[in-house]
């Protein structure tokens, strides 16, 4: 998975003392659960992870058919290129900005289609009155970033 | 390119060519029942000097917000659906007014309105307008008088999820029963095409936005004769006929566009005359090259209404 990915290339580059140890020793823990407990973060109670969210919900609008791939780039690529400041990841400091009018060129059934695979995507049903406010990606991840019914 | 002169705000600089004095003037709108609808195609739209004529009409922040589009294509179309309005208006002013001094606002809810200025020396028209986009046409609905909303789909148009998904999330219980009965896969997706340009026009006649008047919240019915009645659905659904009418205010008209679109148009009438809402709107349609050339489409097999 592009993430998992993302995440090894940027590990290298983080001097975290517990991956010294021998990798043989009984009991290690995979590299991915020490770096999220290695967050600012933390647990967060039942709210998914923004970087998550971000990266699923860049994928379902890539499904999208009309959409062309080209035109959305996941949160990964974005890190690779990101700013050498990778204290804490986890923290989407690169997020794709595409708006769907502007910059996907999707109308209105396309939206609601979109929405529609969110709440597929996410298990839980968005409101009209808040689905109309998803115009973008951002919004999109924050919206469903900050409703804890999202699986 | 050179970069265009500022222009004042409400006239055109002296000694420049007034481009606008070609708008032919439309037929008027004779009464509040009648839509006027005008739309380009912006394929065939490609001639520069025509676009940079266009693109010269809109206002500094529409310039901006047309070239803030992800592609050349998303531009022109953005570009293109403001030259359209603005030209439009123009004609139904006899051309007193030029395109490029049109103010428009918001409303609350963020339907687009005409601005007019209390200070302005020009009266205040009655012209109620509505925009819609697809990627192959973009057309402008005219009304006076009363609010409008018009939307057009291809009628070929692909959904990712199938029909009656779609219909089960958004629409009425009875509007998914009526599509379930359509056997052919096409038929069907024909069908939710014309109830979805149907709503989209209510909706967008109304101004309060889709969560303003939640698609599950109305039925839309294609009845014989032409009539398209509009009920509320009933908040339970027990039984069918128990739904408010609000056929009375409203009116639609359903067209097949040269064959390749549907297109919805609707107004609000809230005359109280002694006819009943069977009367239909008198619907005018024209394509257009604004300044170059318009071609009455309606009463030829271009406009076909949907009975």
């Amino acid at each position: 998975m592009a993430m998992a990915a993302a995440r090894r290339a940027l590990l290298s580059h983080l001097r975290v003392p517990v991956l010294a140890r021998p990798a043989a020793a009984a009991g290690s823990v995979p590299a991915a659960r020490l770096l999220s407990s290695a967050t600012e973060e933390g647990s967060k109670g039942s709210f998914l992870d923004k970087g998550e969210v971000a990266d699923r919900i860049v994928s379902v609008v890539k499904n999208f058919q009309k959409v062309e791939p080209s035109k959305v780039s996941t949160v990964a690529d974005a890190h690779r290129t990101a700013d050498s400041d990778l204290g804490v990841l986890g923290l989407c400091s690169v997020t794709p900005n595409a708006h769907f009018q502007k910059d996907l060129g999707l109308d209105s059934l396309d939206t609601v289609e979109i929405v529609m695979a969110f709440e597929e995507e996410f298990g839980f049903e968005i409101p009209d009155n808040e689905a109309e406010k998803i115009d973008s990606i951002k919004t999109a991840v924050d919206f469903v970033a900050s409703h804890p019914q999202a699986k | 390119m050179p970069v265009p002169p500022p222009l004042p705000p409400r006239t055109p600089p002296p000694g420049v060519a007034r481009p606008f004095a070609s708008l032919p003037p439309p037929p008027p709108l004779q009464s509040r029942r009648e839509v006027h609808v005008w739309y380009v195609c912006p394929d065939e739209l490609n001639d520069h000097s025509h676009l940079d004529m266009y693109m010269e009409l809109l206002s500094p922040s529409e310039r901006k917000n047309a070239l803030s589009m992800n592609g050349p294509r998303l531009q022109k179309d953005a570009m293109l659906s403001r030259a359209l309005l603005r030209t439009t208006l123009s004609r139904y002013t006899n051309s007193k007014i030029d395109p490029r001094s049109f103010e428009f606002k918001k409303n609350k809810f963020g339907k687009p309105e005409i601005l007019w200025r209390s200070d302005d020396s020009n009266m205040e028209w009655p012209w109620h307008f509505n925009i819609s986009h697809t990627s192959s046409l973009i057309a402008c609905g005219i009304a006076m008088d009363a609010p409008i909303g018009i939307d057009v789909e291809e009628k070929k148009r692909k959904t990712t999820k199938s029909i009656l998904s779609l219909a089960r999330r958004y629409f009425t219980p009875s509007e998914v029963d009526s599509l379930a009965k359509i056997a052919d896969s096409d038929a069907q997706q024909k069908e939710f095409i014309k109830l979805w340009t149907l709503k989209e026009a209510y909706v967008k006649a109304l101004g309060r936005g889709f969560s303003g008047a939640p698609f599950n919240r109305f039925s839309i019915q294609l009845k014989t004769n032409s009539r398209i009645q509009i009920t509320k659905a009933p908040k339970v659904c027990n039984d069918s006929d128990s739904g408010d009418y609000l056929s009375e205010n409203w009116r639609f008209a359903l067209t097949e566009l040269n064959s390749s679109y549907y297109m919805a148009v609707c107004i609000e009438d809230n005359s109280r005359g002694s006819e009943n809402g069977s009367v239909p709107l008198g619907l005018k349609v024209w394509k257009t090259v604004p300044f170059i050339e318009d071609t009455l489409v309606s009463g030829t097999d271009a406009v076909k209404l949907i009975t």
